[in-house]
């Protein structure tokens, strides 16, 4: 490269049209003449020529690690996988830790919430089926099946007249309790909540409380088996009560 | 580009390559890499080599396409030219002095091995060594300017738009660039 070579930024612009073949037939004609005979020429050109490649090599040459950053990766997968397996593996683990404390928890608290719940929990009686009332046939057919204890047969029945009267604070009552002397705590609760929302003069709202505390007892929900045991007026609710908070 | 990557022709390759498309530069350089990864992998490489390595070959068969040094003879003539390229370069350095006296390798000693190596490298060569030296140790202004018209590929128009400047003014910035980067070469001569 020539140390004194000041190229005008007319002459670069023309060589740059050289290089990258822009040049009319005509000069193109004119600029290969000239640089037969101007070997001085020749040699700047070449080098501007290289100089622009440097340009371009070392532009990409920058922005290949942002490229190597998209190859996907197969190579190192066998050992990532080992790696992934092994981290499965103590995840698993983790978990299985984590599920047996609970599960220990549950096995050493709940012996004492559901003895309490077995000590206490008597279906009640229900109704006497006097069968005089022709109204309530359906009613107290499945009374029949209740205290004979086909509680499956009993639910089934108060359901179908359930749909008819989602409102009836006796029958979502005592689907409630069949729910429970069915072992069905879960299904039961919200038959109990929905009987302990009805007015103050319902007759059995204070046993509702009790069977829905009992419910939250077995369910394992201290909190709301208190609070609804404490709503209750009877000497049942009282005793699991007392036995609860000591 | 209206066909996919994969279906491209060697010599639409080698086209899309001289434009520096940068799709395909992107798909090129992904798909060829784990071949020569777990061929540097398998002869005492690692990871950090098996990159350099690919990343100096990349280049070679860049500027070879740029140089009209390689006309593609097959449907893989390039992926296969650059794995040759990529592999004799790794033979390079294992067969280097350096590296036999060594029992481990470290990144210092890749390098060295590989100034070792340049200093027989013919003339043009070191010349463009010298002209891409000198655009990494550009201003970034410059650098960002150069970039984007000569690699890139972008007008002067759009440029200009760009920066929110004339015409006239960016092409007078992009000579006085040049200029710059042509006293940074000759002082490094």
């Amino acid at each position: 490269m020539n140390d004194n070579s000041d190229i005008s930024q007319e002459l670069l612009e023309i060589i740059e049209r050289y290089i990258n073949g822009s040049m009319t037939s005509q000069e193109l004609k004119d600029f290969n003449q000239l640089l037969e005979l101007d070997n001085e020429f020749k040699v700047k050109v070449e080098d501007i020529k290289t100089m622009l490649l440097g340009i371009e090599a070392q532009s990409l040459k920058e922005q290949l690690d942002i490229l190597h950053k998209d190859i996907p990766k197969t190579i190192v997968k066998k050992p990532v996988d080992k790696k992934v397996k092994y981290l499965n593996f103590s995840k698993i683990a983790a978990a299985a830790a984590v599920i047996i404390a609970i599960g220990s928890i549950w096995f050493f608290s709940t012996p004492k919430n559901e003895k309490l719940y077995a000590n206490h929990f008597k279906p009640d009686p229900g109704l006497p089926t006097t069968m005089s009332s022709t109204n309530n046939y359906d009613f107290y057919d499945a009374m029949v099946k209740y205290k004979h204890g086909d509680y499956n047969i009993a639910i089934d029945k108060w359901k179908i007249l359930s749909e008819q009267k989602p409102e009836n604070d006796t029958l979502n009552y005592f689907l409630g309790v069949a729910y429970m002397a069915n072992k069905n705590t879960s299904e039961a609760i919200p038959f109990l909540e929905r009987s302990v929302e009805a007015p103050d003069e319902f007759v059995f709202l204070n046993e509702a409380y009790y069977y829905l505390g009992l419910a939250y007892l077995k369910e394992g929900n201290v909190e709301l088996a208190k609070k609804n045991l404490s709503l209750s007026e009877t000497d049942a609710s009282k005793l699991v009560l007392s036995k609860l908070t000591k | 580009m209206g066909k996919s990557i994969n279906s491209l022709s060697q010599s639409e390759l080698v086209y899309a390559i001289k434009s520096n498309d940068p799709n395909v530069l992107k798909f090129f350089y992904t798909e060829n890499y784990t071949k020569i990864e777990s061929l540097i992998l398998k002869n005492s490489g690692s990871i950090e080599y098996a990159k350099d390595i690919y990343q100096d070959a990349f280049i070679t068969v860049w500027t070879h396409i740029k140089n009209d040094k390689f006309v593609p003879k097959n449907d893989t003539a390039l992926q296969g030219y650059l794995y040759k390229i990529a592999k004799n370069k790794w033979m390079d350095v294992l067969r280097s002095k350096s590296f036999k006296n060594l029992k481990s390798l470290n990144y210092e000693t890749l390098v060295y091995i590989k100034d070792e190596k340049d200093e027989n490298i013919d003339l043009k060569n070191n010349k463009l060594k010298i002209a891409m030296l000198a655009f990494k140790n550009l201003g970034q202004p410059c650098k960002k300017l150069l970039s984007t018209f000569y690699f890139d590929k972008k007008s002067i128009k759009d440029i200009a738009s760009e920066l929110k400047i004339e015409e006239t003014t960016a092409r007078n910035k992009k000579y006085r660039c040049m200029e710059k980067l042509r006293a940074l070469v000759l002082a490094s001569k």
